[in-house]
């Protein structure tokens, strides 16, 4: 066939260079409905209940029992089944229907129900209930804070710049697992250079998690995992119970902790159960909520190229970022994973999140540039920042970023490498050179930066661990290396988890190390002129991008 | 990577051809599930990409990507005893559904170079296929703690490796190679090496790593079905089997 020019320029566009295929239900490749999701029901006898959405209690995998335990409100069950799913959705979008009187309403639905009300709702409709639903009232934002080496000096130089720009969060994770003590101890320290406050964790092995939490190297985690099948839980070693013991785990110790889950997870471990991506994300969400913890990272996350690869995929994907909200669930948002090779695909995807705002936006944007994404690159990364600033600008929304000068990026990131040498220095852990640190304070990523001896570092950071090296070692190397201010930082850090208040639904510290949280803080949106609005201060910083025309030079 | 993608894509079209034919062979052969929904599956195969098609296929009723394989009388992998040796544990669909990884290396070569990696460095190999997990770290962790000296590699058969040491935790690793795209053999051969390096006790400085920050977007789909695949032949009573040779 001789060929079309234009389709030839079609055909070479970028976003044909991504994975599309056709749904397929049998093998879970269905976004918002599969024909075997089950249809809504509930039965309550004596306080339990024995019917879940066409199941009877003894046919109940362990996922239906976990969630009729301990994950709807028996008390409303009756009464919210009742309501007719399209009457939901439409109070969900209602500006006259507040978001405590959604909560209660969704309290006693099921996970079918749930899937039933989100397929009311249009693309904008989920936006307008998410504007309503996020728990906070201002949104957020979190980092990944990653490189190719684990070099910890560019750890703790991007951390400082990331704080800086305004992420509250940061997340950090390995190449080689075992580097996992030094990249979070240098995210502690850089993090508290940029801005006082920050959370910090570090995405690994959940048993190495935890014990880095404990020893207060992380002040926070999110990477506990959750699945939609019994038997995607079970390959992994795992069920909700395992799950919720974990999240005790972590909140015996002061620590504020959010669950993993997210569309096309099981679809990739091929144990789908033929059920929409949809049901099955409205079932982890449901275990998240039974297993007590405050929080969700939701959005497809590391799977968003099965779920965007399907008709109406980026559709479920704000859906079940809703779902999250509707259970009154912190939400970060994901946002953290690259799926498209189009710019106009993958920004077209954030909007859905950045317009009406979410508990964290993006559940890592990449703070350094994408090629030392260890997440295997994120949505947007650190050359999207200008753009980013752009956006909040043009739109007047606040996507938890502002605009810095190159004079601040300089010192912070000075600063931080400079922390983190002495810190390593005063532990007897490997050395880092005086070279090192100039080379990552000008560095745009690790190709600028030196070589480090990984063997030895390797051995250095089991040693740690075998020493038993805390949060307060680290505090102490600051202060007797001169560092007094940033060792208060981070003493203050340590304390919250005595405080104890930054474990409430969707908190985090502003630079006076004061929670905010959908409790003290909660989102009040009821139509124009509620909630929050872009004004005051924040708007001056939005409005200052780099690169405005000088009129008095022009 | 550039030179690879023609090499990929001349395969993938070959898989799914390929495919549409075994869809509706499974569809007819098998008697089980849901197979005797309606039989559109595999009438439709695409060609070309661009143009829109006006309908999508329909795969309803399409339970399976290739008929199970019977592993009737093969021979259970032993424990090792052997202080020298590394155990390879390949995936279930390694050389019988699968016969190049997902960046279109064969398996052949990826297994000949892990095993002459291990060799280089004085110690020796076993190859056994698992049947019990597509987990690429759990397949890692039952070859380590099938082995001798208690260090074990798993390959899936789209390519993802994991070096592992029998007393870790099962999610954590001595080394990681999640990006299988990005895989050559001189890596699979430094693999081999590493893994032979740790059973002597060396200090051992892992492969540097590698990172597309573009993979899931290329190929996440594909991995997908590799990996549907690979899970479909599971045969948990045969738990692992010795594949050494066995094609």
């Amino acid at each position: 066939m001789r060929r079309s020019k234009r389709i030839e320029a079609l055909d070479a566009r970028a976003v044909n260079k991504d994975g599309f295929i056709d749904e397929w239900p049998e093998m879970g490749f269905v976004a918002m409905h599969s024909p075997y999701d089950p249809k809504p029901s509930v039965s309550v006898e004596n306080g339990v209940i024995t019917e879940l959405d066409g199941k009877k209690r003894a046919d109940f995998d362990f996922l239906d029992q976990f969630i009729a335990d301990y994950a709807i409100r028996i008390d409303r069950a009756q009464q919210s089944m009742a309501m007719p799913s399209l009457e939901i959705a439409r109070k969900i979008v209602d500006i006259q229907t507040s978001r405590k009187e959604i909560l209660e309403i969704i309290s006693g639905i099921t996970p079918a129900k749930m899937v039933e009300v989100i397929n009311y709702l249009n693309v904008v409709e989920m936006m307008m209930g998410m504007q309503k639903m996020r728990a906070r009232k201002v949104p957020g934002n979190q980092a990944h804070i990653t490189n190719l080496k684990d070099d910890p000096v560019q750890i703790a130089a991007d951390a400082a710049e990331g704080a800086l720009r305004g992420f509250s969060e940061e997340e950090t994770t390995t190449g080689v697992a075992r580097y996992a003590p030094f990249n979070a101890i240098a995210l502690l320290i850089g993090s508290q250079v940029g801005r006082k406050g920050v959370l910090t964790q570090c995405a690994v092995e959940e048993a190495t998690e935890l014990e880095l939490g404990i020893r207060g190297l992380t002040t926070y985690a999110e990477t506990l995992s959750v699945y939609g099948t019994e038997k995607v839980f079970i390959d992994g070693d795992d069920t909700p119970y395992s799950k919720a013991f974990l999240n005790a785990a972590y909140a015996s110790r002061g620590l504020k902790v959010r669950f993993t889950s997210g569309a096309g997870s099981e679809v990739l471990m091929g144990s789908s159960e033929r059920k929409s991506m949809l049901y099955l994300e409205c079932r982890c969400l449901y275990v998240t909520k039974g297993a007590g913890t405050q929080g969700i990272q939701n959005g497809s996350v590391s799977c968003v190229g099965v779920a965007a690869g399907v008709p109406a995929g980026i559709r479920e994907i704000m859906g079940e970022n809703l779902v999250a909200a509707l259970l009154g669930l912190e939400c970060a948002s994901s946002n953290d994973q690259s799926f498209s090779n189009s710019d106009m695909r993958r920004t077209a995807r954030t909007m859905l999140q950045f317009m009406p705002g979410t508990d964290f936006i993006f559940s890592g944007y990449a703070a350094e540039p994408n090629y030392d994404n260890m997440f295997a690159g994120s949505n947007f990364d650190a050359e999207d920042f200008d753009d980013y600033n752009v956006l909040q600008r043009d739109m007047q929304v606040d996507g938890g970023l502002r605009p810095v000068t190159e004079e601040e990026v300089i010192r912070v990131r000075r600063e931080a490498g400079k922390a983190v040498q002495a810190v390593f220095k005063y532990l007897g852990l490997t050395e880092v050179t005086d070279e090192q640190v100039e080379a990552v304070t000008y560095a745009h990523g690790s190709k600028d930066t030196l070589k480090r001896d990984v063997a030895s570092d390797l051995m250095a950071a089991d040693d740690l661990m075998k020493r038993g090296i805390t949060g307060v070692d680290v505090v102490k190397a600051l202060a007797e290396s001169g560092f007094v201010d940033l060792a208060e930082s981070i003493l203050n850090m340590l304390k919250q988890r005595v405080i104890g208040d930054y474990m409430h639904t969707a908190a985090i510290l502003d630079e006076h190390f004061q929670v905010m949280s959908g409790v003290n803080t909660p989102n009040d949106y009821m139509g124009p002129g509620t909630g929050y609005r872009v004004t005051g201060q924040r708007w001056e910083e939005i409005k200052a991008i780099p690169h405005r025309i000088d009129v008095n030079e022009f | 990577m550039e030179v690879n993608e023609q090499l990929i894509r001349a395969i993938t079209e070959a898989v799914v051809r390929q495919l549409h034919a075994d869809g509706a062979q499974a569809g007819r052969n098998s008697g089980i599930g849901q197979a005797s929904g309606p039989q559109a599956a595999g009438s439709a195969p695409r060609s070309g990409s661009g143009s829109g098609q006006g309908v999508t296929q329909s795969l309803a009723g399409k339970t399976r990507m290739r008929p199970k394989h019977s592993y009737e009388g093969a021979e259970r992998a032993k424990q090792g005893t052997d202080p020298k040796e590394v155990v390879i544990g390949v995936g279930a669909a390694f050389q019988t559904e699968i016969n190049a990884t997902i960046g279109g290396i064969p398996l052949d070569d990826v297994l000949r170079n892990v095993k002459a990696g291990i060799e280089e460095e004085g110690m020796t190999s076993r190859v056994v296929k698992v049947l019990d997990t597509s987990d690429v770290c759990f397949m890692a962790l039952q070859s380590a703690k099938l082995s001798g000296s208690g260090i074990g590699i798993g390959i899936q058969s789209k390519g993802t490796t994991v070096i592992h040491q029998k007393d870790l935790y099962p999610l954590t690793n001595l080394e990681l190679f999640p990006q299988a795209p990005l895989m050559d053999l001189e890596t699979y051969r430094k693999i081999g090496k590493n893994a032979a390096k740790y059973v002597k006790g060396e200090k051992v400085t892992p492969i540097e790593c590698t990172n597309d920050p573009m993979v899931r977007a290329k190929y996440q789909v594909k991995a997908a079905l590799m990996h549907i695949i690979e899970t479909e032949q599971l045969d948990p009573d045969k738990g692992m089997i010795v594949w050494e040779g066995a094609r």
